[in-house]
């Protein structure tokens, strides 16, 4: 349950496909857990998501061809399914960070003006 | 390109969806087994942190949807899923799938290899670029009473018409011709046609090798030939070298210059026996200006409009062209009145076929609808055993939409077997009975199984697949879950709606077969009429075969004469010849309109416009040799000289026509118009009427004049230095089968002229056996359609009675120990059957009497109404009703008493 001061925001579309890409990227590879406890913490837990909700976001990126899941061992020797950013996942990156500042910046002047 | 990426992978996951989901398990499995470490680990008992995990990952189920949404298309997967689902039930019933599919097949193959011929012949536009634009142009003759010919035009019209017009790119005219073809080989008879160049430039088809001839080229009277592909390939084995090359054509030297490709087809006739296999320019003589030959409607006329120039606007344009023409004619002809005619290409190749393939299509659909009713009728039977599963899924919370899609699935699959093997079927039809057309038909060339052909056929798996599977979505919609379950075990009478509804469908199929019936029935009728019409001559015994003298070589009559008479001289001495004779017009060979005379004494009731009788020129004992009767008067006898009295015989039809009642022997007529100066010729002979076409055709008024007189009685209209006589037929009446003088007869034309040849050597009796084909093919087609709809209605009714029978049989065997006699049981079962028949029968009446409009101009000799046939018809629907419900009722009759008792 999210507390009542910290009132928690709904993902823009497409936003969490970034967001695990970047993850991924900064982090080496991860497995679905790893990147929801990365998520919760550095939204501090704003982003308070069922962590079942993140497997969408890794299919359509699986099958864009931006990642790439294998089967692996943790430290503590359990089996999980790693995600690690492919070439093509690193490109697209670049791209969709520049498009995120892009559209960010555009919105943020454009409240600016509006104030 | 990533989503290019994602379209594949998400289709593709369609199909490996069981390996995707055990992955997919064991992930969320490893993940809620790590959260549950870190529970642990925080101090929570293992029962706790199970809890926690769980709670913290959200809905494992809901997960897994999000997933499968994501990774695939949920609709697809789901239909993908129920087609799994159907293909299993269909395994599981092997019997009634098999039935299905066959007779889904055998409807939609016959529907589908009957589309293909409309399809070919009516609605693919002409093999030529932008064929829209084509038209033909011609001339009516005022007066001639031609509804059922083809405008025409004379070798004038042809220049006035090219020379005067404004409405078109191109125009030319042409006509089809025979050669014999020697040079290299043995010689052969060819059909082929002259053509003015533009005709090449109208139809703007690019020859497949060299060139084609040019308009210039045509006026400067140039020797050049196009080959026709398949004359290329037989006669010069698809050389290319053929270009250039020098062939003879009735012995006339000519230069190949180019060939056309293989779908090449100009002129459009009927059937494919008569093609034309080369073309040569049209070069007109200067007699074809003169005489006679300037009143001869005999050639045709194409052309290619100009950008926005409407036909009806081309048609104005010609007809002030046909007016300044007949200004123009010479004072023999100048009371012929013409009207010119444009009229699209297309339209004028297959109108006349348009009727017979209407007609059959029309019964092919009937039969489709039939076979329909019966898959519907199968499918309700099914869904009704099924009633309780579907209840139970009902209660169970399967919505009715998922039902529905479920019904239309399992009949979609049925339907798409049906098409397949449908598809295959109408491919083996169109391969053994393309050779069965009727020669009447235009381009069979193109009549085959081609991509609309197909996408058709897709159109009726569709259509069929819905309409069958609406008869057991009812079902599924009327369903009501209580009164099923509750029914329990008793598998008491089914719902009365579906009974109804089965009826209905068996009473409708039934309806159509007795339509289907009747019509067959009528058609037999008109082709045993047919068949015993007096055609006027004798068949039997006798061949006949045509020739054409080369006038290259035979340059003077007397030539032509001696050839003619030797011809006669030899055959006559042939063994096993009885009588010998030449005629200029074959009987059961072909009609046309014939041409104006003028009897004396006659006058004409206002605007009956030209007489126009069917000339034929005799020589030798051709009466004899076709066995026309003479009914007054005499034949003609060697003393019919050129120089003696000029004779006539007409046919009893001309005689009552002009002379009714009255004697003709000793009257007079003569050829052409009133103005026309002709001789009068006297009438020697009255003979009876000979059919010239097919037996079910029109009786012409005919004459007959000897072949030595011909050019004495044209009058002003024989052309200077003409010929005559250097064509015709030689019919030869045997004393021993007529198969057996084949050969004689060519060895004796060989052993006058070694490279003449008979063209077209055919007994009579296949003659006129040809000449019932067409009706001989639809009236089969339509009696197969017939059969194929009773068996269907048959097999109807029988599932029907069936069924309700089995379902009951408890009622019968309740009913059997309440002392009901066995025979009463029998009475009872039959009496359902017969209900569902009469009511069937009633209605394909009154069909039959709203189809006969359709049907009238198929008849020959029969009313459409014929009370025989109809008595006939229903006699037999309702005995075959019967026979079709005496097998169920038969069972019920011997239904054991017991259950009554036992219940299920």
């Amino acid at each position: 349950m999210p507390s009542k001061e910290k009132e928690p925001i709904q993902l823009l579309q497409g936003t969490l496909d970034l967001i695990v890409l970047r993850t991924l990227s900064t982090m080496g590879p991860q497995h679905a857990y790893q990147i929801a406890t990365r998520l919760q913490q550095i939204s501090d837990s704003l982003l308070n998501l069922n962590q079942g909700t993140l497997y969408p976001a890794l299919v359509r990126l699986e099958q864009y061809g931006w990642i790439k899941g294998t089967w692996g061992r943790t430290e503590n020797n359990r089996e999980a399914r790693f995600y690690a950013v492919t070439k093509a996942g690193e490109k697209a990156l670049g791209k969709e960070t520049e498009r995120w500042r892009k559209m960010a910046g555009l919105v943020e002047r454009l409240l600016l003006e509006e104030s | 390109m990533k989503y290019l990426r994602r379209l594949f992978l998400r289709i593709s996951s369609l199909f490996t969806n069981e390996e995707i989901e055990a992955e997919l398990d064991r992930e969320i499995a490893a993940h809620l087994a790590l959260l549950e470490e870190e529970f642990q680990s925080k101090g929570m008992s293992p029962r706790e942190a199970r809890v926690a995990a769980r709670r913290a990952y959200g809905g494992v189920e809901q997960a897994k949807q999000l997933h499968r949404n994501e990774r695939s298309y949920p609709v697809l997967a789901q239909a993908l899923q129920d087609i799994r689902y159907t293909l299993r039930q269909l395994r599981k019933s092997p019997g009634f799938t098999l039935t299905a599919i066959l007779m889904l097949g055998l409807g939609i193959g016959a529907t589908t290899a009957i589309f293909s011929i409309v399809e070919g012949v009516l609605l693919r536009p002409l093999p030529f670029p932008d064929s829209g634009r084509l038209v033909t142009v011609g001339d009516v003759l005022e007066g001639s009473n031609c509804a059922f010919c083809r405008p025409t035009v004379t070798s004038q019209d042809i220049r006035n018409y090219m020379r005067d017009t404004h409405s078109f790119t191109h125009l030319g005219g042409y006509q089809t011709n025979s050669y014999e073809l020697s040079g290299s080989d043995q010689p052969l008879p060819v059909h082929g046609s002259r053509m003015s160049g533009e005709v090449f430039s109208a139809l703007q088809v690019t020859p497949l090798l060299g060139r084609v001839f040019t308009q210039q080229e045509d006026d400067q009277h140039q020797p050049f030939v196009v080959l026709s592909y398949s004359l290329w390939q037989s006669r010069f084995h698809g050389d290319a070298k053929v270009l250039g090359s020098k062939i003879l054509l009735d012995r006339k030297p000519y230069i190949v210059i180019g060939v056309m490709p293989r779908d090449f087809e100009f002129p459009l006739i009927p059937g494919h026996v008569n093609q034309s296999e080369l073309w040569v320019p049209m070069s007109p003589e200067p007699w074809e200006f003169q005489a006679g030959a300037a009143a001869s409607w005999n050639l045709r006329m194409v052309g290619r409009l100009k950008p926005g120039v409407t036909p009806e606007q081309a048609q104005s344009d010609a007809q002030r062209v046909a007016v300044e023409t007949m200004r123009n004619y010479p004072a023999y002809m100048s009371s012929l009145r013409i009207h010119a005619v444009v009229k699209q290409l297309q339209e004028d190749a297959v109108a006349q076929a348009r009727p017979l393939v209407r007609t059959l299509f029309f019964a092919v659909i009937v039969v489709l609808l039939i076979a329909c009713a019966n898959q519907a009728g199968l499918l309700l039977v099914r869904s009704i055993r099924r009633r309780r599963e579907i209840a139970v899924r009902l209660a169970l919370g399967a919505r009715t939409a998922a039902l529905l899609r479920q019904a239309v699935i399992e009949s979609m699959i049925l339907s798409l077997g049906g098409g397949i093997v449908g598809l295959a079927l109408a491919g083996i039809a169109l391969h053994v009975g393309l050779n069965l057309l009727p020669q009447t038909l235009p381009r069979i060339r193109e009549i085959g199984l081609d991509w609309p052909v197909a996408g058709f056929a897709l159109g009726l798996v569709l259509l069929t697949g819905l309409f069958c599977g609406l008869a057991p979505a009812f079902v599924a919609i009327q369903t009501s879950v209580n009164e099923t379950l509750k029914e329990g075990g008793r598998t008491g009478s089914s719902g009365s709606g579906h009974t109804r509804l089965r009826s209905i469908l068996v009473v409708g199929e039934i309806a159509v077969a007795l339509m289907l019936l009747t019509a067959s029935g009528l058609l037999l009728r008109s082709f045993e009429k047919m068949r015993s019409v007096d055609m006027g001559f004798q068949p039997d015994h006798t061949l006949a075969a045509s020739y054409t003298l080369p006038l290259r070589q035979y340059t003077t009559q007397a030539l032509i004469n001696t050839f003619n008479q030797r011809l006669l001289d030899n055959l006559r001495q042939l063994p096993g010849a009885k009588s010998v004779g030449i005629t200029s017009v074959l009987p059961a060979g072909g009609d046309d309109l014939g041409i104006s005379i003028i009897p004396e004494g006659y006058v004409s009731p206002k605007g009956a416009g030209l007489h126009m009788a069917a000339l034929t020129m005799v020589g030798g004992d051709s009466f004899q040799a076709l066995g026309i009767r003479l009914l007054r008067g005499r034949l003609f006898t060697e003393a019919d000289r050129t120089d003696s009295p000029l004779v006539v015989i007409v046919n009893h039809k001309l005689a009552e026509h002009y002379w009714p009642g009255q004697d003709p022997i000793g009257k007079r007529l003569r050829r052409g118009m009133p103005e026309t100066a002709t001789p009068w010729l006297t009438v020697v002979g009255e003979v009876g009427d000979v059919k010239l076409g097919s037996a079910d055709g029109r009786t012409a008024e005919q004459f007959y004049l000897p072949a030595t007189q011909g050019v004495a009685s044209e009058g002003v209209l024989a052309s200077a230095g003409e010929l005559m006589a250097y064509d015709g037929w030689i019919v030869l009446r045997a004393s021993v089968p007529p198969e057996q003088m084949e050969d004689a007869m060519r060895a004796v034309v060989q052993k006058i002229d070694p490279q003449l040849a008979f063209y077209k050597m055919k007994t009579l009796d296949e003659r006129v056996s040809d000449s019932e084909a067409p009706r001989r093919f639809n009236t089969v087609l339509i009696s197969s359609f017939a059969i194929a709809a009773v068996l269907l209605g048959m097999l109807g009714i029988y599932s029907v009675i069936a069924f309700t029978v089995a379902t009951r049989e408890q009622e019968m065997a309740i009913r059997m120990a309440l002392g009901c006699e066995r025979s009463q049981i029998l009475q009872l079962v039959l009496a359902s059957g017969a209900k569902l028949a009469v009511v069937g029968c009633v209605l394909g009446l009154l069909g039959a009497v709203a189809a006969s409009t359709l049907l009238r101009s198929f008849l020959f000799g029969v009313s459409p109404f014929d009370p025989a046939v109809f008595g006939i018809s229903v006699a037999a629907m309702l005995l075959l009703s019967l026979m079709a419900s005496l097998l169920p009722a038969r069972r019920a009759s011997l239904t054991d008493p017991m259950l009554a008792v036992r219940g299920e």
